[in-house]
């Protein structure tokens, strides 16, 4: 499948806020507290307000629901969803809890952003879908994206 | 290495200094073949304009899907809810059932986008099983290739590894 690179993407994570067992798992929301993005045709920086809404699903995968908003260097805003799914083995994610450094090839992380916007000059993310591979790292997660091609 | 220095002509930012780019060849959009779904719909129904935009649905009544982990029959009962936005671009939403050869049943669901004048037309399916032998599609992302042929849509998917 053809890709080309559309951004990095920092987010900084607040304290997570752990709903607990719920009919469908367990859920924890993550607030997203800032970060920053590039890539070679948008940059910029994650306002505060968002969240991760992530949920623990009994055969222990954790499905993730993102959504920020992105400002650009020249101030148009862009809103940020993602469904993601983040799996691995035990020991790995186990590490990952302790926020230890984790190779992120040895676990599975991957979204699938949607964009919105009403600025002109980034109407192009309007119309294509994209797929990330995610890091988390222990200030939160870093999303390399890529458009669909 | 930071972003700009890898986008050498684009402008460095303060962003871009706390950026680490990581190993390109190691994330790499990565994916392998999951799946070809050809789906047969009956007659669309068009609702016209709503606040949406332009909503047609298609009804789904068969089709087929083969793949080198699973195949079978596509049951009929879904469709996929369209709406054309005022941008031209069209938003897909479908649920269908899918039947493998060997009797299980498998819901999918893909959101997508279908933009003609950029030839453009790509969807991310999900699906969600209780067969153990094809657990495996719980937990993978994928995205689809789609064209429209002469005898309906034909979704290359692949996943997202």
């Amino acid at each position: 499948m053809n890709s080309a690179l559309l951004m990095v993407l920092q987010v900084t994570v607040g304290t997570p806020q752990k709903i607990g067992a719920v009919p469908h798992g367990t859920r924890a929301t993550a607030p997203i507290v800032g970060g920053s993005f590039e890539g070679p045709r948008l940059r910029g920086r994650v306002l505060t307000g968002g969240g991760d809404w992530t949920l623990l699903r009994s055969d222990g995968v954790l499905e993730l629901d993102l959504r920020v908003t992105l400002e650009t260097d020249d101030g148009a805003l862009i809103h940020l969803a993602s469904f993601g799914l983040r799996h691995g083995p035990p020991e790995v994610l186990a590490a990952l809890a302790r926020g230890e450094t984790v190779d992120p090839a040895s676990y599975y992380f991957r979204t699938t952003p949607r964009f919105e916007t009403g600025h002109a000059k980034y109407a192009f993310l309007n119309r294509l879908l994209a797929v990330s591979t995610g890091d988390r790292k222990a200030t939160g997660p870093i999303y390399t994206m890529y458009e669909a091609l | 290495m930071v972003l700009a220095a890898a986008f050498g002509g684009c402008a460095p930012t303060t962003s871009a200094k706390t950026i680490a780019v990581p190993d390109e060849k190691r994330f790499r959009m990565k994916s392998r073949p999951l799946m070809t779904l050809r789906l047969a719909t009956a007659p669309t129904q068009n609702l016209g304009e709503t606040p949406e935009g332009t909503r047609v649905t298609y009804p789904i009544v068969g089709g087929v899907f083969d793949g080198e982990r699973l195949r079978g029959k596509v049951l009929s009962g879904g469709s996929d809810w369209t709406v054309q936005r005022p941008d031209g671009a069209m938003e897909l939403d479908l649920r269908v059932t899918l039947e493998t050869d060997d009797g299980a049943l498998i819901y999918m669901t893909f959101t997508g986008i279908r933009d003609d004048a950029h030839a453009y037309f790509r969807t991310l399916p999900r699906f969600e099983t209780a067969a153990p032998e094809y657990a495996f599609l719980n937990r993978l992302l994928a995205v689809g290739t789609a064209e429209i042929r002469a005898d309906g849509p034909v979704h290359i998917i692949e996943e997202i590894v």
